[in-house]
Order: C-alpha cells, then structure tokens, then sequence
C-alpha cells in the first residue's frame, strides 16, 4: 500500500464517522413499516371489449367538448391492450405514452399520479422500478372492488390527460 | 404541392366495424389492428377470447403491411419461396394477415388481424378495407 491511498482511507474514514450521527438524527421515512400493505387490490375478471370501448368512447367525448387531440388506451387486469383510438391530429409519440400509463395502472394497483407526485417530492428510486411511468393519466377501472383493467390517456398536458381518463373511467366503473 | 389522402379515426371505425362483423359472423374471436401509412397505430379492439398474444401480432402484422406497402401475406410467400433471410427483414413480421390500405394508389395505412387461421385474418381485414373502399 502506498502513501497516498493510505492517507486516502483515513480521510473516508472520518468522513464515514461525521456522516454516520448526521444520519442518526434524520431517520429514513423508508424505514417505517406499516401494518397494512397500499393498494391491496385484488384482481378481477378482465374488462370485456364491450366496456372497454364505452370508456374510450366516454373519454374522447370529453376530449372533444375541449378540442383536445388525445390517444386513448384501455387494457385488461394483466395489463395487455384490449383497445385503443388515436383521436384525428393527436400526436404520434403518446401512442405508446397512453398504453404505458394504462398497463403501468394495471400493473401497479394505483394510478400513475402517484409516481408524479412521488418523484416530485424526491423519491428518486421510483424511477428504478420496472415499466415505472412518472405522469398523470393512466387511472384504473373497476368493477366492484376488483380491478378489471385501465384506461391510460395521453396527449396534452397531465392534468388534460387526467380529466379525459376520468370521465372513461366514470362511464364504465361500478 | 402533392396532395394525397389521409386515413382518419373514423375511416377507422368503419374499417373496423365491418371488420368485427364478419369475424362474428364466423363465430372468430380476433384482435384487429388499424395503422396510418406511418405504422402508427389509429385504432385497436381485441374482442372478447382473444389472447393478449394476438394484440401484439395484430399490430406487427398490421405494421408490416403499413410500411412495407405489400400485404404481410406476400412477405409470406416470399419466406416460403425460399428466400428465409428475409426472415430478418427489419419491421417485417412475414405472416399473412396485414392487409395495406390503398386508395387512389396510395398506401394510406393497413390493417392487421390475429386470432385464427392466417387466411381467415386477411379475409377479415379485407372485409374492413372493403367496406371503407368500396362501400
């Protein structure tokens, strides 16, 4: 060992043991283990073509009412694409947005505002898990209590995204 | 300026209505798959029996067609000609049952179908192209 790595390891040393009380004082809110697990929700039969398109039809009404261009995406409980409409002059790369926010809903037991707003207050790690979308838009459909499938919504800002899923969802959940 | 046709959302609720009605009226439960001339998917309806396997081969089918400006049927044959290293032809799924969507001599788009057997999937999207086309 030379000189200077020497030297090198007794500098990360103290620093290890300024860092360490630094840490003791802040705990880590990931360290928290609640009793209940978050979104438990049990998965249902998945959603029929029938109302799978009465959700796309109840959101590009409401898209319309705004003359807003959306895609529109509707998947089953296993979060695979069950139908799907590109409104005239929607832009092309939602396409694919729209289908990620919905199977990511699917997937995930919980709509996508939840990793918005999760990455937005800084934790960063949800960006590591996997077919993990941090926007608005990608609501689940249920039917009573289970989850049936999603409908994902892309083509103008978030919060336009997250009104046309809405009103798909409203049409078709019981 | 060249100007050409351009396939809209509800030239693609036709397309499709007529499509699912003569998977129905054959009893097939298919997935149906409409793209702009871009490959870009416009329209997507996976009836009720059908596999989620069948999603993506429809949209792959329907792709082929689309940007290739030939059915995927004709990819197909060529394969079955002899010709395998078009097996790796980029973006090209060679199984019949993409279907181009041609007016006045333009690609405009193309439908593909998944679901049952390859020639029962290209009589179903023809069946939609038809009735955009010649109804």
């Amino acid at each position: 060992m030379t000189m200077r790595s020497t030297f090198r390891i007794a500098v990360l040393a103290a620093a290890a043991v300024v860092a360490v009380p630094g840490l003791a004082q802040q705990p880590n809110p990931l360290d928290n283990v609640p009793e209940k697990m978050p979104f438990d929700i049990p998965y249902g039969t998945p959603i029929s073509l029938e109302r799978a398109e009465a959700a796309i039809a109840a959101a590009a009404g409401e898209s319309k009412k705004h003359d807003w261009k959306m895609n529109i995406s509707v998947v089953d409980s296993g979060g695979n694409l069950v139908a799907f409409q590109r409104m005239d002059g929607a832009q092309i790369a939602s396409i694919k947005i729209s289908q990620h926010k919905a199977t990511t809903a699917a997937m995930f037991r919980r709509e996508t505002k939840v990793f918005e707003n999760g990455i937005q207050s800084g934790l960063n790690y949800l960006i590591t898990l996997d077919g993990i979308i941090g926007s608005r838009g990608g609501i689940l459909l249920m039917d009573g209590g289970k989850l049936v499938g999603a409908i994902g919504c892309s083509g103008g800002t978030g919060s336009q995204d997250e009104v046309v899923c809405k009103a798909g969802a409203a049409a078709v959940n019981k | 300026m060249k100007t050409r046709p351009v396939l809209t959302l509800d030239d693609c609720m036709k397309i499709h209505a007529a499509a699912e009605a003569e998977a129905r009226r054959n009893s097939w439960n298919v997935a149906i798959a409409i793209l702009d001339d871009g490959g870009h998917l416009m329209h997507f309806a996976r009836m009720d029996g059908a596999t989620p396997a069948n999603a993506g081969i429809a949209l792959e089918k329907g792709r082929t067609a689309a940007i290739s400006r030939r059915s995927s049927g004709k990819w197909e044959e060529i394969v079955k000609g002899g010709r395998t290293s078009m097996i790796k032809m980029p973006g090209i799924l060679p199984v019949q049952g993409g279907v181009p969507i041609v007016a006045d001599k333009v690609c405009i788009g193309a439908v593909g179908v998944s679901g049952v057997q390859s020639h029962e999937d290209e009589q179903i999207a023809q069946a939609g192209i038809d009735a955009l086309l010649k109804g």
